[in-house]
């Protein structure tokens, strides 16, 4: 009874109410219990239960597994694939890695600068493209297709237009009077740069779209107060829209930096780490150790390293959402 | 608070500057695929007026095996998005619905599981795919994209099923239906948008993985951001090949973003921003 109060009781569960009622109190919590937890509970446990040994078969053992691998010395190549048991030192071995290190601030570099620009370009556009008018609903739908771009492809096309001898935006920054050297991507001081306004094209949209669904949530009842106290446009942007956005920034904020930190695709396409380690990503060094060094147990020490940046960051993402609902 | 002529000068300007922005490599991208190899990179480029030429897309269905790069990335793609379906829709409609708490908090882990980054999968991933002979196979790629997949899936519908009123499957209850008829003839048919949503998202997901598919495919199961790489690394002056090549590969994100970009924002932001 207690479970179905909002709804209606089934005939059964009237019939089960009857013969209960002339049973003790505690008695008939617990028969109730136990009647929900294998009628009720025991179906939706059917419902989830393929998808549960599903991805607990492929998806938390391999994490174990990973686990386990990063405690070896095991080299891919290997003709007799001998694994050296060699305790954590994989994980030691990392902290004092100088290429982990600069990696990391690669890592740190690239995330900061993509969310940032994005954040702020993101708002620009919910802003600037949020009326409901035809013109801006054709220029929205339009302005999604780079984040549905295979990120490949889109890493292709911007190093075709950043090539220094026929690419469309050195011809251009030459005309300007600037001085692109080898082009944008292969220069040590602008390959950083380049790389990040790949991203900045391809993920602003993704914020727009986010900021414009935070804009829509918001109260009209503080802009008409502030139309009344005669407070400017910027005004009422800076003191009530800002404020009220917070928890959408939040949001978008940590979502993005999320997967900032699995670039992988779009330095693969462009400058492949390069030049020098440049751009190297901490994903995208992972990725060299395991899959073009074939150090297995390293790059699973490594890849966990992440596994729990990320975590840390996922679970503060959780936190926020859950509060928001509050 | 009406706009002064400046401002609106000022805004349709900026207009003008983001749209430019957004699509210049997605207008040069689909030009360069129509172009000759020495128009492709003429100085000045050639913005508007060209050769006009078909040889790329011709050159791509012939020379290098596009077509059979299409049709593993669609068998792929095809292959998760029902997969993580099956799975997942039932998944979320039981933790939207269940009163246990133990069912409520599963939903959390679907979304930790959704931001597992890729390599840290991939590479025991690829040790026990290789350990199991499922090396090079469509099956290693499908599970793989699966676990993303059908994670994002089970989020995005039990937020969608939340909002669905649990009034019509109470009736059927009552009616004498099972949990199981209650969700199958009832919550499924209420929640079509959703599920439409959600696979939109699914199937941009897999169709644009690359680094799955760079690990885990053989030759013969190569996917088409694959081939544009292989076929573009191959050949010295690729681009125009390539170009055209790329065009397939993003047909699916133009007809999604422009035709059923309903969809595909409510896969978006339902998915980001709600708990």
């Amino acid at each position: 009874m207690l479970a179905n109060l909002a709804g209606i009781p089934s005939l059964n569960e009237i019939r089960g109410f009857l013969l209960m009622s002339r049973r003790s109190n505690l008695n008939k919590s617990i028969t109730l219990s136990i009647r929900r937890f294998f009628i009720e509970d025991g179906a939706y446990l059917v419902m989830l239960a393929p998808l549960l040994i599903f991805v607990i078969v492929v998806a938390i053992y391999p994490l174990f597994f990973s686990f386990r691998i990063s405690l070896f010395e095991y080299r891919l190549t290997d003709p007799n694939q001998t694994q050296t048991f060699v305790g954590f030192q994989n994980y030691v071995r990392a902290f004092s890695d100088q290429v982990v290190k600069s990696s990391l601030i690669t890592t740190l570099i690239y995330v900061a600068g993509t969310v940032s620009i994005e954040l702020l370009l993101g708002l620009g556009l919910a802003l600037l493209l949020g009326a409901e008018t035809q013109i801006a609903r054709v220029i929205r739908s339009f302005l999604l297709m780079p984040m549905a771009l295979p990120p490949l492809v889109v890493g292709l096309v911007w190093k075709a237009l950043y090539n220094a001898d026929f690419g469309v935006i050195p011809y251009y920054l030459k005309l300007a009077g600037f001085n692109v050297g080898r082009g944008p991507l292969a220069e040590l001081n602008l390959a950083m740069p380049a790389v990040i306004l790949v991203d900045v094209w391809q993920w602003t949209p993704l914020l727009m779209v986010i900021f414009l669904a935070g804009l829509k949530s918001l109260p009209t009842e503080p802009y008409e107060a502030a139309i009344v106290d005669g407070a400017s446009r910027w005004q009422s942007f800076f003191y009530i829209t800002l404020p009220l956005l917070k928890p959408t920034f939040l949001i978008a904020l940590l979502l993005r930096t999320m997967q900032s930190f699995k670039v992988f695709d779009t330095i693969y396409a462009t400058t492949g780490g390069g030049p020098g380690s440049q751009t190297t990503v901490l994903n995208f060094h992972i990725y060299t150790v395991g899959m073009t060094f074939f150090q297995m147990g390293y790059a699973a020490a490594l890849a966990n390293i992440l596994l729990v940046v990320v975590a840390i960051l996922s679970i503060l993402y959780i936190m926020v959402l859950e509060r928001q609902q509050l | 608070m009406k706009k002064t002529l400046l401002e609106k000068v000022i805004l349709t300007v900026l207009t003008i500057l983001v749209v430019l922005f957004f699509m210049i490599p997605i207008y040069w991208l689909i030009t360069t695929s129509f172009k000759f190899g020495r128009e492709a990179f003429a100085i000045p480029p050639k913005w508007f007026v060209f050769d006009f030429t078909l040889k790329n897309y011709y050159e791509a269905l012939t020379q290098v095996k596009t077509t059979r790069f299409i049709l593993n990335s669609v068998i792929i793609t095809t292959g998760a998005t029902l997969l993580s379906l099956v799975l997942g829709v039932p998944a979320g409609y039981a933790i939207a619905r269940s009163r246990s708490r133990l069912l409520n908090i599963s939903s959390y882990f679907f979304l930790l599981l959704l931001m597992v980054p890729p390599v840290a999968m991939l590479i025991p991933f690829y040790l026990i795919m290789r350990d199991v002979q499922l090396l090079g196979t469509y099956a290693a790629v499908i599970i793989l994209d699966t676990v993303f997949d059908a994670s994002f899936v089970v989020w995005m519908m039990r937020s969608y099923f939340s909002d669905v009123p649990r009034e019509m499957e109470e009736a059927a209850l009552v009616d004498g239906a099972s949990h199981l008829g209650a969700f199958l003839k009832v919550a499924l048919p209420l929640s079509v948008p959703g599920i439409v949503a959600s696979a939109l998202y699914v199937i941009i997901y897999s169709w644009n993985d690359f680094l799955f598919a760079l690990m885990l495919t053989s030759p013969k199961t190569k996917t088409i951001p694959l081939g544009i790489l292989a076929s573009f690394s191959a050949v010295e002056i690729g681009w125009g090949r390539m170009a055209a090549m790329s065009v397939f590969a993003i047909i699916p994100a133009v007809i999604i973003s422009l035709f059923l970009n309903r969809y595909f924002v409510q896969g978006l932001t339902l998915g980001a921003t709600k708990g």
